[in-house]
């Protein structure tokens, strides 16, 4: 066993990976290394472990830049180098220095911050850089020599080179350069209009756009200008092969100046390229798969990423308790193509064959890859004319099925399919999405025990609250209780009504505080107002006794809270640090009674009851900081004037009409989901000529 | 999601005094940032801590919490701290709304 934490499956892709990876926590020690990192740095692992990262691979002079930078995201989240390739330089353990490429993305690992870096060795790219632009050089002043020291030269150089006339006829390919073309001889070559010569490939830009003849660098420099390299992605038709080449032209003059023919150079990136678009999917892939607690959202993003870096086609599946197959995202390059994916998907079982395909990775854990589909694949698999129609439609071309584990568990599978860009997935594509799949299953193993246990603080929670609103006589009471939404945060909003000796009390409250912890708390605010009351009528004196209560806590234990006597005419209260209540009659709406110290917090307070006369048709609505606090996207607070308004509107509503009402305004206020607990209580006094039910109740 | 509010500190340092000026809105999604800065600030020997909360356009039930902890802390540790009231009427609100205003150690009372 290495010494890294107990290693996770990600971490044991991770170390099979061909770049060195290593993590570091808050402080910059090394959590994990990778034995890529052991080769790359002359390092162990066992040496590495714990260390600082600055001292074991940063060359001195930008030690001082490190550790400023990971202050500054600690401190304000943000980093100029995260998530992005950066080339910098690296020390290795005998002092050397070389140049690497590296992408460095953070992720929230509990209560702190790991960082993860993937570094790459670009020593050698850089050697063949400096080779190659020395031997073209040398190769333009050679040209005007004699014609076998050309010869020698150009044979020397094992990237395709062509030279090109005025009118971009190539009149010379050396001998990489007919290989890379696929043809016997130059004659062959020359004989061929430069237009049929990549007949055989489907050429791309990066962005997936075609190559406009006049974009070629040897045609730019015939036209004057001072081509930068162009990058352009070959797809080979027959083979499906992929190859990315960087075409670069100088020109050969005449004795006048002018441009007689250009020599091109076709670099082969295709290792180089792979790479970048590898470390910019998992580290962006990582990036979502850290950054939400919804990991159906953030599945679909992951797939989105997959399309077109490495598929054009990905589709996430999981399995729910029974075993059945949910399709939780698909992704498609060409989004017409998704209304394709969702006419398949009626196709496809709930159970899917565990003898093949996504049914066998789901059975037995173990990705799969079909290099190349067939006809016959394709026609055996259809169940029906219109399948088939369906499944050539989409013209599946190569296939990569991966799992999505948790130790033993098979959570889920991810599918990548290339279709239209002709290519075939590799080894290399199957790692890729394996290490993504590792990821999507700790994403997916955090969201669902992060919801279990705010679902515990959830139910807690809303066991204290009365089931029921008792039948106060005179009165109509109605409420409104909203958890707040995916925050571990779970404040604890409260409100009760109950009957002591023969009165009837009310409380409202906040316990600020999360989850279990809140809702312990919200349970002793209950249990002691109520026992309490027995013995004591005021609400001022309740409260008071309320406080010391929480200062005997051994935990510092605050909260706001409103307590209330019903009458006949309307209620005493009194208010410990929470938002006065709103009194909503015929001709607008008014807060109510007087603040009063924050309970559990402060020495020596106290509270003072206010009688608050509420006429027939008359309601009074408390409420929680949730109302008023709620967001709205661009920053703006829904604020006490806001439901002044709403409420002022409401003239003689029942209870009922006037907490659908304040519920209503802030859910169309906020944009998004509650981030805080809201709750609504709203005490309304019927109207004398329905005095009649609630009489007749207490008689 | 919750939308990320915006919040900034800005630091001052002399010896073993330092000031946090607040900007923005301190409430359930940046305590944490100032909890953490605070904290950082401590363990770097500070004891003298001052709070400037002038400029800060909105505090809530969250924020009032972590200065009632602050003091909590400042007397049990025995370090000092100090407040600044803020001018913004959001941010006062859960001051006067819970009597912090005249319990915790203001300088000058918040007003408005």
């Amino acid at each position: 066993m290495r010494w890294v934490r107990a290693a996770t499956r990600t971490e044991l892709v991770l170390d099979r990976a061909h770049n060195a990876v290593i993590s570091m926590d808050e402080r910059g020690l090394v959590t994990y290394w990778n034995p890529s990192a052991e080769g790359m740095f002359g390092i162990e692992s066992e040496r590495a472990a714990g260390r600082p990262v600055a001292e074991l691979i940063i060359p001195e002079r930008f030690r001082a830049a490190h550790v400023a930078g990971l202050e500054r995201f600690l401190a304000d989240g943000t980093g100029p180098l995260l998530g992005r390739r950066v080339e910098m330089a690296a020390l290795r353990c005998d002092g050397s220095e070389f140049p690497v490429e590296m992408t460095i993305s953070a992720i929230r690992d509990g209560p702190g911050w790991t960082f993860t870096t993937f570094v790459q060795d670009i020593s050698a790219r850089r050697a063949a850089e400096r080779e190659r632009e020395r031997l073209v050089e040398e190769l333009q002043q050679a040209l005007t020599g004699s014609e076998r020291r050309f010869e020698a030269i150009v044979g020397r150089l094992s990237d395709p080179v062509t030279i090109r006339d005025r009118s971009d006829r190539i009149t010379y390919a050396n001998r990489a350069a007919l290989v890379h073309l696929g043809f016997a001889t130059t004659e062959e070559l020359r004989r061929t209009p430069p237009a049929e010569i990549m007949r055989d490939y489907i050429v791309s830009r990066e962005d997936g756009g075609a190559v406009a003849m006049d974009a070629i660098p040897s045609v730019r420099l015939l036209r004057g200008e001072a081509p930068e390299p162009l990058l352009i992605r070959t797809v080979h038709r027959r083979s499906g092969q992929e190859r990315w080449n960087l075409l670069k032209a100088s020109p050969l003059l005449d004795e006048a100046g002018q441009v007689e023919s250009t020599i091109m150079v076709i670099e082969d990136v295709t290792e180089q390229k792979r790479a970048e678009r590898r470390s910019e999917f998992l580290a962006e892939a990582s990036r979502a798969l850290a950054s939400s607690l919804d990991y159906q959202r953030t599945l679909q993003t992951v797939a989105e990423l997959a399309v077109p870096h490495i598929a054009d086609w990905c589709a996430v599946d999981l399995v729910d308790r029974d075993g059945d197959r949910v399709s939780v995202s698909v992704a498609h390059v060409d989004p017409d193509k998704l209304r394709l994916a969702d006419e398949l998907r009626a196709y496809e079982p709930a159970r899917p064959d565990p003898a093949q395909g996504l049914g066998l990775v789901l059975r037995t854990g173990e990705a799969l890859l079909y290099p190349e589909i067939t006809e016959q694949m394709i026609s055996g698999a259809a169940v029906d004319g219109r399948h088939l129609e369906l499944l050539r439609a989409v013209g599946f071309r190569s296939a990569a099925v991966v799992p999505i584990t948790l130790g033993e568990r098979v959570l889920g599978a991810m599918t990548l399919v290339s279709a239209e860009s002709g290519r075939t997935l590799d080894r290399s594509d199957l790692e890729l999405a394996e290490q993504v799949g590792a990821r999507a299953a700790v994403a997916i193993e955090n969201a669902r025990i992060y919801s279990e246990r705010s679902q515990i603080a959830h139910t807690l929670q809303q066991s204290l609250l009365p089931e029921e609103l008792p039948d106060v006589p005179g009165y109509e009471l109605a409420s409104a209780y909203i958890p707040a939404f995916e925050y571990t945060e779970v404040g604890g909003d409260f409100y009760d009504v109950w009957q002591a000796r023969g009165q009837w009390m009310l409380a409202v409250g906040d316990v600020t505080g999360k989850g279990v912890e809140a809702a312990t708390l919200t349970s002793l605010v209950r249990h002691t107002l109520r026992a309490t009351s027995d013995f004591l009528s005021s609400p001022a004196e309740l409260l008071a006794q309320l406080d010391a209560t929480l200062k005997r806590q051994r935990r510092r234990s605050v909260c706001t809270a409103i307590c209330a006597r019903v009458e006949p005419d309307g209620v005493t209260l009194a208010v410990g640090g929470h938002p006065l209540p709103l009194r909503v009659h015929p001709s607008g709406a008014e807060q109510a009674g007087e603040f009063g110290p924050l309970l559990g917090a402060f020495d020596e307070v106290d509270w003072q009851d206010r009688h608050v006369e509420l006429p027939p048709g008359d309601t009074l609505v408390f409420f929680t900081d949730g109302v008023t606090d709620a967001l709205r996207d661009d920053g703006e607070r829904y604020g006490l004037e806001r439901l002044r308004g709403a409420l002022a509107r409401c003239g003689e509503d029942t209870a009922a009409q006037v907490v659908a009402t304040v519920t209503a305004a802030v859910e169309a206020f906020q944009a998004g989901e509650h981030a805080d607990d809201t709750a609504v209580l709203a005490l309304h006094r019927r109207p004398d000529h329905e005095h009649g039910d609630g009489a007749a109740d207490e008689i | 999601m919750v939308r990320p509010t915006r919040f900034e500190i800005t630091e001052r340092v002399s010896r073993s005094a330092v000031t946090l000026s607040l900007l923005g809105e301190l409430d359930m999604s940046t305590v944490p940032q100032l909890s953490d800065r605070v904290r950082h600030q401590l363990r770097d020997g500070a004891d003298e801590l001052t709070l400037d909360l002038r400029e800060l356009a909105f505090m809530d039930s969250s924020g009032l919490r972590l200065l009632i902890e602050l003091f909590d802390d400042s007397r049990r540790d025995g370090w000092t701290l100090r407040l600044i009231a803020p001018r913004h009427e959001a941010a006062t609100l859960v001051l006067r709304a819970t009597g912090a205003d005249v319990a915790l150690p203001f300088q000058t009372p918040p007003t408005s």
